[in-house]
């Protein structure tokens, strides 16, 4: 008898909830919130829901040394994790969205690549901010890529210049990516006029597929000569395109495309959420990374705005003027942010598509970002 | 003769490859002649002169079937043997051999010993090629080294250091008081306006050359041809559709009406909307929203023709 109430103490040892603290409950909750908010409001549900349920996988209080732990070399959830840790995941990520992304937006209005750049202000700007509250330099530019809004990218550079905030980095990456639509719409409206709103952008014309398949190539080698550092991503990026452009590699493009980017979507999001653990993850410093995550956000669309209403003043021909609702795309949350310009657009005149336009400094933006992220990396790496 | 100047050319990258990652890479890169009574202690508790190797490349290399020696007129003096796992050097990573005068110590042990004035060689598997050397100056005092620092940001060129030196066996010399590429970004731009300004111009740079690339290259070019009403032909199937600006303009509606539709929805259902759209010529600022696509029956999706028959 004494045996079996002995095994049973030691059976509740190893329980959850021995081990059980505030903290594991708090990133429990959260995780949940993801879930519910990705299935309820369908808001990156993608993203949010292997994040949400990583969070509460990661969060689950156990007995240490049992070789099951995120952290805990050799465990399964630790080899998955090494694509993080090593970076592994992103690169191939921007393989598929390489293979996914049309670029034809950009090709037929060549000067919407402008807008791309501009709204890249949102991570310097929290880089600044982040100096500024006592940050050190590698740990800013981490936290500043998040204003590129874009996931995989904030995953590989806060793995190589801030491995610690990494899960906190992801986290608010990911979740004001799912956020973009309330973010930007206020700023967007706040920052344009009526007729501003009301402009008509001309039909952009159709591209070759000469020109598709050259785009690539050349996007390549001009960035990567640029900024060496940022070939993994960049690399990838445009291979990627070039699988899909081609037209002779289909079987490569749609395994890039579909199964692959879906597998390491689905290991980044569970790992990512799984690195969370409360006590690593309970900070001071993770509730200041949210903090500047959103102010980079806002930083960003509205340097997209006003870079738009910049570029208007140069351009004499009413005809040709660009409508300042899609400069909140050059964030490159591929396609919502586009897909708020859209909806803003049309609420206001529902003839009015810039959907087609938006698209353009959107995907001109993950080269921007994955260009800023290359020189952060080659300064603070 | 394709193949054949395919497996030319991956031959030359593969060998391309391997001489990146070969034991020229590797450097002697600090000497200990005489050490006093703080020196290393070697595995047998002796205090012996001691050779650091360092791999300057990014890759790994085996330095196990080099040759260690004193003497130029014998370089094949004291072998590294060829089947320890250990003799692997990670990048830019270093490693210690005792001179401890016998060979049969033990992997990382040769067999002379060091005094000042010798010069020490590293010499390649081949037992010819000088891979580098390192000459101990007569006047080194006991307890001091002489080492080889980097000149250049790559960490390529080495140089040897005339003032004796402190030792610092299996550590990258010059790493002790090296600061972090971050650490050194907060001295000389400690509120981060330098690279703030450097970056944003990089990325608009970066940017303006690709926008610039394209105008010049085709936008240009083909608004000019648009201007000049250049009409393009193609051939559906048996039909004839001429795409003037008009129809390249009902196309693109036609593309951003799908979308406009298919948003939270499915990507061939908004293909298929775009093609429908403008076949049935049917573009306008308002639509229903509702396409319906009809199944046409061929020999090749005809169940009743494919299906096989059950028995009766």
């Amino acid at each position: 008898m004494e045996h079996i109430f002995e095994s049973l103490s030691q059976f509740w040892e190893y329980t959850g909830f021995a081990n059980c603290s505030w903290q594991n409950l708090v990133m429990i909750a959260i995780g949940l919130v993801f879930i519910t908010l990705a299935i309820v409001k369908e808001w990156e549900p993608m993203l949010l829901v292997p994040i949400g349920f990583g969070m509460i996988v990661g969060n689950i209080p156990m007995f240490p040394g049992l070789n099951i732990g995120v952290y805990e070399d050799g465990s399964v959830l630790n080899i998955l994790y090494q694509g993080v840790k090593q970076g592994w995941y992103p690169p191939l990520i921007f393989l598929g969205i390489g293979a996914m992304t049309d670029f034809s937006a950009l090709i037929s209005q060549p000067r919407l690549i402008l807008i791309g750049a501009a709204a890249q202000m949102g991570i310097f700007g929290a880089y600044l901010l982040a100096l500024l509250m006592g940050f050190a330099p590698n740990e800013a530019g981490a936290i500043g890529i998040i204003g590129g809004a874009d996931g995989p990218t904030a995953i590989f550079l806060s793995s190589k210049l801030a491995p610690d905030l990494m899960g906190a980095i992801a986290v608010s990456a990911y979740s004001y990516m799912a956020l973009v639509p309330v973010i930007q719409k206020p700023i967007m409206l706040l920052l344009t006029t009526k007729k501003e709103r009301l402009i008509h952008m001309p039909t952009p014309r159709v591209v070759s597929k000469k020109e598709k398949i050259i785009f690539p190539i050349v996007g390549f080698l001009i960035t990567a000569f640029i900024v060496p550092s940022g070939l993994p991503l960049l690399g990838m990026l445009f291979f990627g395109n070039l699988l899909k452009e081609s037209g002779v590699t289909k079987r490569l493009a749609n395994t890039a495309s579909g199964p692959l980017i879906d597998v390491v979507t689905t290991l980044i999001g569970l790992t990512v959420g799984a690195s969370t653990q409360a006590d690593k993850f309970i900070s001071v410093k993770s509730i200041l990374i949210f903090g500047l995550g959103l102010l980079s956000f806002v930083i960003a669309t509205t340097s997209g705005v006003l870079f738009v209403k910049l570029m208007n003043l140069f351009i004499a021909n009413p005809a040709k003027k660009i409508n300042p609702l899609i400069g909140n795309a050059g964030v490159s949350a591929v396609p919502d942010s586009a897909r708020v310009s859209e909806v803003v657009g049309r609420e206001i005149d529902p003839t009015n598509h810039l959907l087609m336009h938006a698209m353009g400094p959107n995907v001109a933006g993950v080269i921007g970002s994955a260009v800023a992220a290359g020189i952060l990396l080659s300064f603070l790496g | 003769m394709r193949k054949v100047l395919t497996s030319v050319l991956v031959l030359l990258v593969s060998a391309l490859a391997l001489k990146a990652q070969n034991v020229s890479d590797l450097i002697i890169s600090e000497v200990l002649a005489q050490p006093d009574s703080t020196g290393i202690l070697d595995d047998y508790g002796r205090r012996s002169g001691w050779v650091e190797l360092y791999n300057k490349s990014t890759g790994t290399v085996n330095f196990g079937g080099c040759y260690l020696t004193d003497d130029r007129s014998a370089l094949r003096k004291s072998p590294i043997p060829k089947s320890d796992l250990r003799t692997k050097l990670g990048p830019r990573q270093t490693v210690l051999l005792y001179c401890s005068g016998n060979g049969h110590d033990g992997t990382f042990y040769a067999g002379f010993t060091l005094a000042p004035g010798k010069t020490v060689y590293l010499v390649s598997n081949d037992g010819r090629t000088i891979i580098d050397s390192l000459q101990i100056p007569a006047g080194l005092p006991v307890g001091k080294s002489v080492i080889k620092l980097a000149e250049d940001i790559r960490q390529q060129n080495f140089e040897t250091v005339h003032e004796p030196a402190t030792p610092s066996p299996a550590i990258v010399n010059g790493d002790q008081n090296a600061a972090t590429k971050g650490e050194r970004m907060k001295e000389r731009d400690p509120h981060g306006w330098i690279l703030t300004v450097v970056s944003v111009s990089v990325v608009f740079c970066a940017l303006a050359i690709l926008w610039f690339l394209f105008w010049l290259l085709f936008d240009r070019s083909a608004k000019k041809k648009a201007k000049e009403g250049t009409s393009l032909s193609k051939t559906k199937g048996k039909r004839t559709v001429t795409l003037g600006e008009s129809e390249e303009s009902a196309v693109a509606a036609a593309i951003a009406l799908a979308l406009d539709m298919e948003q939270g929805g499915d990507r061939y259902a908004a293909i298929a909307a775009a093609v429908h759209l403008y076949l049935s010529e049917s573009v306008h600022d308002v639509e229903p929203g509702i396409v319906t696509i009809r199944r046409a029956e061929s020999e090749w999706n005809n169940k009743s023709l494919i299906f096989r028959k059950l028995p009766r």
